[in-house]
């Protein structure tokens, strides 16, 4: 059968913005890091640093010891951190302090690595 | 009956030309996710960590795994349409090879018996790059990646003068031989393969009318040859069209659908 050759574009245009729509299918995370406290309320974050696969595990120690902390799932793609806690032991405010905290360095000096953009 | 030329060209380029902007827009850090989000190989490179751990490795993310699934089914209609009418790096080359195309009167490009060899130089490279991002979880193939180093502007990953070196390798080679990273190189390009063998629209030559000039074949930016077969199911066929622009008598090269 005979195809016009527009249909070429088309099925490109198609199939890229397929594949673009159905990117919310897969919602696996860069980094999952469960603690032992039990959760009652969630907490996501856009955190500009959170980029790669090394900078989640960087930041999910972070909340190594903190207590109220339930889990930290971390999608460095969308550099958005999801936080499972209890209010009741720490509040968002906390959560978002202890993220841009000034990192100490090797050279003596300390820099924020972490920015909290948005939180919900 | 003559027909006009490149009418064909004159569909593809704005269409890669938008898909060339779009990847430029993204990387000048416009828009919400990186450029390197949106490519396919990221997705092949991301099943093992996915499968292993049900997680992403690195940077890689969902719209990764999701452009491959859009990308594959391409391949199952299309063949490699996504390499003649999208990607930005297959424009980039296409683009100096026409411009060296001035300069070069008679290409020195290998013969088709040392093409074919050279052509499967792919497919070792995919699974050397595939072991060792799987073995580290880290993407190694950026410092040797000219989609990542152009567009990051040799950004984090990139290898220093081993990036660069490798870079002007790949330059020289394009204005050496036409879609040289392409047709030698490509990881993307060689886990498309079977799919692309599988793709379901063809270009179908017209015995009856095909004069057999060879003008078809000239223009192929893979040098392949259309004027030789009747059904052209060469898994290297990008549909680019080229050689239905370049073919001199009209309906002589068609696309079609045909299994």
């Amino acid at each position: 059968m005979r195809i016009p050759t527009i249909i070429l574009p088309l099925l490109v245009a198609a199939t890229m913005f397929g594949g673009y729509a159905l990117r919310g299918a897969f919602t696996q995370p860069t980094t999952n890091l469960v603690f032992e406290a039990s959760p009652s309320a969630t907490m996501t974050c856009t955190v500009k640093g959170v980029k790669c696969k090394g900078t989640a595990n960087f930041f999910t120690q972070l909340y190594n010891g903190t207590s109220g902390i339930a889990s930290i799932k971390t999608f460095a793609a969308e550099h958005k951190v999801v936080f499972d806690f209890d209010p009741a032991l720490i509040s968002k405010e906390r959560i978002k302090e202890i993220m841009e905290a000034p990192i100490p360095l090797r050279d003596g000096t300390s820099r924020q690595i972490f920015f909290c953009e948005s939180m919900d | 009956m003559l027909h006009s030329r490149h009418a064909n060209r004159w569909l593809r380029y704005p269409a890669l030309t938008l898909f060339l902007g779009l990847t430029v827009y993204l990387a000048l850090g416009f828009g919400s996710r990186s450029f390197e989000a949106f490519c396919p190989f990221g997705g092949v490179e991301s099943l093992w960590g996915l499968v292993r751990g049900g997680e992403f490795s690195c940077t890689l993310g969902p719209l990764n795994l999701s452009m491959l699934i859009g990308v594959l089914a391409l391949a199952l209609l299309a063949r490699k349409a996504f390499c003649g009418w999208a990607c930005p790096i297959g424009f980039l080359g296409e683009l100096a090879s026409r411009l060296t195309g001035l300069i070069w009167r008679r290409r020195p490009l290998p013969s088709p018996k040392v093409n074919g060899y050279l052509k499967l130089l792919r497919y070792p490279l995919l699974v050397v790059a595939l072991y060792f991002t799987y073995k580290t979880g880290e993407l190694i193939l950026r410092g040797y990646d000219p989609f990542f180093l152009v567009f990051s502007g040799f950004g984090h990953g990139s290898l220093g003068l081993v990036s660069w070196i490798v870079l002007g390798v790949l330059v020289i080679g394009a204005f050496l031989v036409p879609m040289f990273f392409c047709r030698y190189l490509c990881p993307l390009g060689a886990t498309f393969d079977p799919f692309s063998k599988l793709g379901l629209l063809k270009i179908v030559r017209n015995e009856s009318t095909c004069n057999n000039c060879g003008a078809c074949s000239r223009k192929c930016p893979h040098s392949l040859s259309p004027n030789s077969v009747i059904t052209l199911r060469h898994h290297d066929c990008t549909l680019c069209l080229e050689c239905v622009d370049a073919s001199t008598v009209k309906n002589t090269l068609e696309l079609k659908a045909t299994l």
